[in-house]
């Protein structure tokens, strides 16, 4: 399949090495590894918005001394006009809270289609600040909110208004002023549906562009209001943020069980993405069919060092992560050493990268793998960039009613094997059940015959159900043989779903993740991190199984570097050096 | 008020599932009322409509019980389109790709317009369909061409007595394949109405631009079957969302 996608890439001629099999990509834990890339959507975002020069003003900016108030950032992008609206508010500390359940926050904001006039902004003003219990209409693309950092922003602003830039090693410690708890799209409370966005707004046509979009702009929010606050208490002696440090603060991002639904839910979105993936680190490995150059691998290897630097920068108190970020730099430092005492060899050698990736995946974490993989990828932006353009695929699941019910059942083993092969006569394989909370719908983890709730379960345990319709049929096969799968469902309806499922997803390579996610030891934080690689996050901070923090944007361009010479290469931020002030 | 067509499925779903459906069943369900609603059909009057036996009666599937080289006769007892539609369109399909034209008629089935939405999902599948039921003293006839995304609506008066709750559907390669081998069986009387290609993009136009109009107490209704779908928050509960 991957095939059709080889003229995605702006050079058809390149060559592709078979792609890594469903088994080994779909693990769980590999998932769970995954680091941004080129694909990435904010990445693709800033490469538009600077290669573009999408103009942003702020026509308001009505703030008081304190930093409240409302704020209007009008966008003119390559295709259309764009109002980004916040509102800042006072909260008390008290009522800080990450959580979706949370119901007051710092910062409120809507992506808005067009210009606001006065009675919009009234609107607006009457809901947004309420999120979920509020309500939009369409015009609005995106809904999203923000709390400050209670460690960092007052010490910044501090810092500034005395007339000095924030030590880097504090901004390093945190990554950002603001976290973000939520960023709403595709038509929930009101707001436009996906379909509106990507058949009319080809600006933000592309899965979750419109969302990265409102970080963004959270960002340049955030260290805008440091500036003016800072000038505000002390007008004569405050300098404003240096660049450099700009460009290194990020946005927080705390995420939790609700992303993890989404995909179990998307699997046709969920392999549409991984196949991508796939495809540009297929492409790239080939593209070492007959060496490399002295200049490329002089990249790559000091891509490896700031990843190294990078990772060192990471402070998480999750002993998991903190080894394995301890034991990614151990193994880059041997990849270091290699390339230099090997350069000269390794331009000569026919698919070095293929020796390259074979050798890690023998030999190192799957975490360095995956961080090699990215690097390799990033390499290459001329055969890779274009397969920005397809990561999105309309999702529909059918029954294929026509196929005997003994095919159905080959297809099962051979592409379900993953499914059969879990024993789910022991408890733990079933030892816990995901949820709806009365608490605005978000998802939880219960554990079975522990926590209530058991008889609503949310069906996400594709392996358990694979299992159970596998046995269903089979069982039908033998009473009646040569039958079909539409035979099969009217005398079994409540398959209906599972068996459409099958047969759409036996026609992708990738899609269905590869894991008991009922089992009692379940790990959904790496469900978490594979959707939030695809986003382009850095710096994941497990808090726990269940939730992780991260950073968004950090080390991206700022909107002042829009229009100008860009080397796109901000993936793994580290610290800024020598900074001035 | 106005919703989006994303949330509206979800809410739907949600819904469903409330009532006993299952995963492919619901998810069936809320497309067929959204494309209703979406497309002008009045989806919301029909799912109001079977809201109280569906609340009221555990979900009732179809039962095959007569099928030959060409045909099949499902019994829906009683039952809703929401609910058997699906099975139906699927088995004449599998018979159609394994042949030429195939008739099935479903007897004793409520809210029939809602096979639309399955014909339409149907035909991408590079299948053509004719459907009609009666409606008070006149015959609905739907005809879908293959990959087609709009029917083609019809309202005759009738010349033979179609039976109060069945509906007939037929499926081929193409819509003259069925015509032809169906002749005697698509016979109707006079054009009343049609309901044009043209309103129904408009309407779908308009509910992807402005959003979908709702009433609030459907949507009330709603949020209430969708609570039932929802546990209980605790403490405990809190935990296991990562707290």
């Amino acid at each position: 399949m991957h095939n059709s996608f080889q003229q995605a890439g702006n050079h058809s001629n390149a060559k592709a090495l078979p792609m890594r099999p469903a088994n080994k990509v779909m693990q769980l834990s590999r998932l769970g590894s995954l680091h941004q890339s080129r694909l990435s959507f904010m990445r693709t975002l800033v490469r538009r918005m600077v290669a573009e020069n999408w103009q942003i003003s702020s026509p308001v900016f009505d703030l008081d001394e304190h930093g409240y108030g409302t704020v209007v950032y009008q966008i003119e992008a390559k295709y259309g006009t764009f109002s980004y609206v916040l509102f800042s508010h006072y909260l008390d500390p008290e009522r800080r809270n990450d959580r979706v359940i949370a119901d007051q926050w710092d910062l409120t904001m809507a992506l808005c289609e067009g210009t606001v006039d006065t009675k919009q902004l009234d609107f607006l003003r009457n809901n947004v600040p309420k999120q979920e219990a509020g309500r939009v209409d369409s015009r609005v693309l995106v809904l999203s909110r923000a709390n400050r950092s209670a460690r960092l922003f007052e010490y910044v602003v501090n810092e500034l208004a005395q007339g000095s830039q924030p030590d880097i090693d504090m901004i390093a410690d945190v990554g950002y002023l603001y976290r973000t708890t939520a960023a709403y799209g595709s038509g929930k409370l009101g707001m436009a549906d996906w379909e509106k966005v990507w058949t009319k707004h080809r600006d933000f046509a592309r899965p979750f562009a419109a969302e990265m979009f409102t970080c963004y702009m959270l960002r340049h929010f955030s260290t805008q209001q440091a500036d003016y606050l800072a000038s505000q208490r002390s007008p004569t002696q405050a300098v404003a943020l240096h660049e450099d440090i700009k460009r290194y603060i990020g946005i927080g991002n705390s995420t939790g069980l609700g992303m993890a639904p989404f995909l179990i839910n998307h699997p046709l979105l969920i392999n549409q993405w991984i196949e991508m993936r796939e495809t540009a680190l297929a492409t790239v490995v080939a593209a070492s069919e007959s060496g490399i150059d002295q200049e490329m691998l002089s990249r790559f290897d000091i891509s490896v060092q700031r990843v190294i630097q990078h990772l060192s920068e990471i402070i998480t108190a999750d002993e998991r992560q903190s080894k394995a970020n301890i034991q990614v730099g151990e193994e880059l430092q041997l990849l270091h050493a290699w390339l230099h005492e090997q350069g000269e060899v390794l331009v000569k050698n026919h698919y070095v990268w293929a020796s390259l990736t074979h050798y890690a995946e023998q030999n190192w974490l799957t975490e360095t793998q995956e961080v090699i993989n990215t690097l390799l990828i990033e390499l290459y932006p001329e055969l890779v960039d274009g397969f920005e353009e397809h990561m999105w695929v309309e999702e529909s699941y059918q029954v294929t009613p026509e196929m005997s019910v003994a095919e159905m059942l080959e297809v099962i083993e051979q592409k379900y094997d993953w499914a059969l092969a879990i024993d789910f006569s022991k408890y733990e394989s079933m030892g816990a059940f995901w949820y709806r909370s009365q608490e605005k719908m978000e998802p939880r983890l219960g554990q079975t015959n522990i926590d209530m709730g058991m008889e609503k379960e949310m069906p996400l345990g594709i392996g358990r159900r694979v299992r159970e319709c596998y046995d269903q049929m089979y069982g039908y096969n033998q009473t009646c043989p040569n039958q079909d799968v539409a035979h099969f469902v009217v005398q079994n309806p409540t398959f209906s779903g599972i068996v459409a499922r099958i047969q759409t997803m036996a026609q992708s390579q990738y899609g269905d993740i590869r894991e008991n996610l009922v089992h009692s030891d379940v790990l959904p934080i790496h469900l978490l991190r594979c959707k939030l690689s695809f986003f382009g996050v850095s710096k994941f901070d497990p808090r726990s199984r269940l939730w992780v923090r991260n950073t968004m944007f950090q080390g991206a361009p700022l909107i002042s570097d829009f229009g100008k010479v860009f080397a796109d290469d901000w993936q793994f931020p580290v610290k800024p050096t020598a900074i001035s002030e | 008020m106005k919703v989006s067509k994303n949330e509206l499925l979800a809410s739907l779903k949600k819904a469903f599932e409330a009532l006993g459906f299952q995963p492919g069943d619901y998810y069936d369900a809320a497309d067929m009322v959204v494309w209703l609603e979406t497309h002008g059909f009045y989806g919301f009057d029909r799912l109001l409509a079977v809201l109280t036996y569906l609340n009221t009666t555990a979900p009732v599937h179809a039962d095959l019980v007569q099928e030959d080289t060409h045909n099949f006769v499902l019994d829906g007892k009683g039952t809703s389109v929401l609910l058997c539609g699906s099975e139906a369109v699927d088995l004449i399909r599998s018979k159609v790709m394994k042949g030429s034209c195939a008739g099935l008629e479903l007897i004793n089935c409520y809210n029939r317009t809602f096979i639309v939405q399955r014909l339409i999902k149907a035909a991408q599948r590079n299948l053509a369909f004719i459907a009609y039921w009666r409606q008070l003293d006149y015959c609905v006839k739907v005809s879908v061409k293959p990959g087609a995304y709009l029917p083609e609506y019809q309202t005759f008066t009738m010349l033979q007595v179609v039976d109060l709750q069945s509906l007939r559907i037929f499926c081929g390669k193409n819509l003259d394949a069925i015509e032809e081998q169906y002749v005697t069986e698509l016979e109707f009387g006079t054009l009343v109405d049609t309901f044009s290609e043209t309103e129904m993009a408009n309407s779908y136009r308009n509910s992807v631009e402005d959003g979908i109009e709702i009433d609030e107490t459907l949507w009330k209704t709603l949020d209430t079957l969708v609570a039932r779908v929802l546990v209980e928050s605790t403490d405990d509960s809190r935990a296991g969302a990562g707290d």
